[in-house]
């Protein structure tokens, strides 16, 4: 039977971390009474400049450090729990693989890791190599892949255990604008395969364009937190695009708007935005992954 | 890709898995014989344990089988020392330092079975070396001794000289050394921060090792009981690395005993139980 009340993919409460600095007691705050949730099936953005401590959240959800006061659960599991990562796919920022091992080899060692049963292996390493775009350089050593590679074969590695809720921190860092599109493109994927995403990045259109809730960070506080589109969008204005509409017509609406009372605050000529002019200029490497 | 590809991960619990810690084992073996180091290691020891009939004219006085055998082990233990102090330091840092244990410890994974992974990488690429040194070793001993028979049949009157299965066990007994030098080592390394402290103090606990039961011999029956304790608590503190030094019992001499053999391996493997154990304690609470 279905849970009528699911546990959110991630649960933080009251979370503050402490890290000791020295021996005389002095401690740096990271993270200062953080609470949010992350609803199952989102895209949601954790955003701050650096030193904000989203790495810090992240390293806490995956259980890797301990809250100093409150709590982070992940699918109603506490994280610091070996069980809560059953679930959790991980994508580091700026991902170092063994370089010695080839991209087959490293998503099926992490497989394997994950309990990823032997009968099915083979099959799925295959298939989450196949689905990042790699299958041509699955063969490679990872220490001959490009920063794209890395990121793609990290986001394979994430995916092999089939996880329900995977975190990408700066998965589009030293990336290109077509290795970033794609990755992009990757994660409205997953979205749509019903898994959760939390990410961070610093590339803010990316998040707008991707995320469905964002929250921000600034020196350990929540500052800001709510859907992408409540957040940025001016609720009391309207924008109209028209085809060509001459001087005269454009006098004469701006009197028929002035007569309801109305102002036309602006007329400008609508641009596209410079990623999309750039990935519809560059061409797109091919599928395998080979581009360097 | 094929969303209905379930596996019933969720919800499980993740008891303590041998598997995984041997997939982290086989892992850490792949790097090491993967670094130039242990190979550069390896080639070196075989170099100076094939060099030591090269030597025999310098024997001291001592039969030259015993002095090619002392010079053998002599050479294992120097680099096999070396090598398992830089290899353990080594893989455990390469693992901190390129944020790889980020990775794998966000996976479902006991920081114990990385730990002791770790440790069995290690002591796997201490048994190669350990195993093959030996093997060379036995070689050259039962080519030198086949041509002492050739050219002086009455002194080997008896038949061979040498015990070339208590050889074996030293080799084995070298191999337990190794794996107690690189569980103190894992320690050390789980709490330090850089793979130079590491390597400084894993070399300062080998001295240690080898030296502590001087102490013991020099203050174990003074006088004053708080020292007397002292000495003795760093006695248990420190295994006392003589012990496995049999050299003069074993291969060319009265042979050694199952007992004795047991009861120093039974020690070496108390030591790393216990290390490893404290290493896994120190591990879990640090910060990645």
């Amino acid at each position: 039977m279905t849970d009528p009340n699911p546990a959110p993919a991630i649960e933080i409460t009251g979370l503050t971390k402490d890290f000791a600095l020295n021996l005389r007691g002095i401690k740096l705050r990271a993270v200062e009474n953080l609470t949010l949730n992350v609803p199952e099936g989102q895209v949601f953005g954790l955003l701050g400049p650096n030193g904000s401590g989203k790495s810090t959240t992240i390293k806490i959800i995956l259980g890797l450090l301990d809250p100093t006061v409150g709590e982070c659960k992940v699918f109603g599991v506490p994280s610091g729990r070996v069980d809560s990562r059953l679930n959790v796919g991980y994508l580091p920022e700026a991902p170092y693989f063994y370089r010695y091992l080839s991209g087959e080899e490293l998503v099926r060692f992490y497989g394997r890791i994950c309990g990823v049963p032997k009968k099915v292996l083979k099959d799925r390493v295959r298939e989450v190599i196949d689905w990042v775009g790699l299958s041509g350089a699955s063969h490679r050593r990872v220490g001959t892949y490009s920063k794209g590679m890395l990121q793609r074969i990290g986001l394979a590695q994430a995916l092999v255990h089939d996880p329900r809720l995977i975190i990408l921190d700066e998965p589009t860092a030293g990336v290109d604008p077509v290795g970033s599109a794609e990755i992009s493109e990757l994660i409205l994927k997953l979205k749509q395969q019903g898994k959760t995403v939390l990410i961070t990045s610093h590339l803010l259109a990316q998040i707008e364009d991707i995320c469905d809730r964002v929250a921000i960070l600034d020196r350990g506080k929540l500052i800001l937190e709510g859907a992408v589109d409540d957040l940025v969008g001016l609720r009391d204005r309207q924008s109209l695009i028209v085809d060509s509409l001459p001087p005269a017509e454009l006098d004469e609406l701006r009197g028929w708007l002035a007569a309801r009372g109305h102002v036309l605050n602006a007329v400008e000529q609508p641009r596209t935005r410079l990623d999309q002019l750039f990935l519809s200029k560059v061409s797109r490497p091919k599928k395998e992954g080979d581009s360097q | 890709m094929n969303t209905a590809f379930p596996f019933p991960l969720a919800g499980r619990p993740v008891p303590f898995s041998l598997g995984r810690l041997g997939i982290v084992a086989g892992n850490t073996f792949l790097e090491a014989v993967r670094q130039k180091l242990f190979n550069f290691l390896l080639l070196l020891a075989v170099a100076l344990v094939a060099s030591a009939q090269l030597f025999r004219e310098f024997n001291f006085g001592s039969s030259e089988l015993k002095f090619i055998s002392d010079f053998g082990f002599g050479a294992m233990v120097f680099f096999g020392s070396t090598l398992t102090i830089a290899a353990t330091a080594q893989l455990f840092f390469s693992e901190i330092e390129n944020r790889t244990a980020l990775t794998i410890l966000a996976k479902p994974i006991w920081r114990t079975e990385f730990i002791f992974g770790k440790f069995l990488g290690v002591f796997a690429v201490v048994g190669v070396f350990c195993a093959l040194t030996t093997m060379l070793l036995l070689a050259l001993l039962y080519h030198r001794e086949t041509a002492l028979m050739a050219a002086n049949p009455e002194a080997f009157e008896s038949g061979r000289i040498i015990h070339y299965g208590d050889l074996v066990l030293m080799g084995v007994l070298q191999w337990l050394k190794f794996g107690v030098l690189a569980a103190i080592t894992l320690l050390i390394a789980s709490f330090s921060n850089t793979n130079l402290y590491t390597v400084v103090m894993g070399f300062f606990v080998l001295v240690i090792c080898h030296l502590q039961y001087l102490a013991r011999d020099a203050y174990g029956h003074v006088a004053s009981l708080p020292l007397r304790l002292l000495v003795r608590l760093l006695g248990y503190m420190f295994p006392n690395f003589q012990v496995f030094n049999l050299a003069d019992q074993i291969g060319i001499g009265e042979g050694i005993s199952a007992e004795v053999f047991l009861r120093v391996a039974g020690y070496a493997l108390i030591y790393i139980a216990v290390i490893g154990g404290l290493a896994v304690y120190s591990f879990r609470n640090r910060e990645i």
